[in-house]
């Protein structure tokens, strides 16, 4: 897949450097979709989802009441 | 109302080329970086950086299309588009990574004490600044297309042919560190 991204990358650079601007333009979309793809795959955790339980926040002492410390 | 097809003034046109120039320096000497770390210092790269990767050399893209373009912003456009994806990528990688834990932590080694995702995000974020002071500073101006002999133009098509030079020693490099299949940062596949 990403060997796949690095292609039609490539594969857009030359277009431009050709002159097929639309070409090029169409195939780096094509590049960005894959890469899109790609990164929502790579985040995906069977486990969490696309959630990241290790990043905590201390809810309980932000919410605390004025004075009960 | 400012007519399409009005060419501003030529002081503006120039410095507006010579500052994507700049950045299109700047973001061609980061991918270069990121290739000698790799095949000086042996840090092989990981999915997320490669993607990184692949989001710079859209910014580049973007560059090179404004700097041959009469009167679009099509190229800014692209260029401001892939330096968002950029900024996602690192952001998201930086947070996988913000906590050591078995089998997630920072690759590679730090350089001035931050790691390459953590530069990564510095790097979206200078992009998406240069493109708004362009904005900002010239306001897109509109201009003839550069004569073939111009200073700034041969630049361009220097720096373009530099970019797929790179582009091409990447494709090579990808396809040697994960074949078709998944990349992995342990080595290279076909090697």
């Amino acid at each position: 897949m990403m060997a796949g991204i690095f292609a039609v990358l490539l594969i857009a650079f030359v277009l431009n450097f050709s002159g097929l601007r639309r070409l090029a333009v169409s195939c780096l979309l094509v590049s960005l979709a894959l890469c899109v793809g790609l990164f929502l795959w790579e985040i995906y955790s069977p486990e969490y989802g696309f959630r990241m339980p290790w990043l905590q926040v201390d809810l309980e002492r932000a919410f605390a009441p004025i004075g009960s410390s | 109302m400012r007519r399409m097809a009005r060419s501003e003034a030529p002081i503006m046109v120039v410095l507006d080329r010579l500052v994507l120039l700049l950045m299109l320096a700047i973001v061609a000497a980061i991918l270069t970086a990121a290739m000698i770390l790799q095949y000086a210092f042996g840090e092989i790269p990981c999915p997320l950086c490669l993607l990184q990767r692949v989001a710079l050399f859209g910014c580049c893209f973007g560059l090179i299309q404004q700097l041959r373009a009469e009167g679009s912003e099509r190229g800014s456009g692209i260029g401001l588009v892939f330096a968002l994806l950029l900024l996602v990528i690192s952001v998201r990688q930086t947070l996988l990574d913000l906590f050591p834990r078995p089998d997630h932590a920072y690759i590679g080694s730090a350089v001035l004490g931050m790691h390459m995702e953590v530069w990564s995000v510095l790097v979206a974020v200078a992009l998406l600044l240069g493109f708004a002071i362009r904005f900002a500073l010239f306001g897109a101006p509109r201009a003839a297309p550069d004569a073939d002999g111009s200073l700034v133009h041969r630049c361009a098509r220097g720096l373009e042919l530099y970019v797929v030079l790179i582009c091409v020693l990447n494709f090579v490099s990808v396809v040697l560190q994960c074949g078709l299949g998944e990349c992995h940062t342990f080595g290279y596949r076909l090697l």
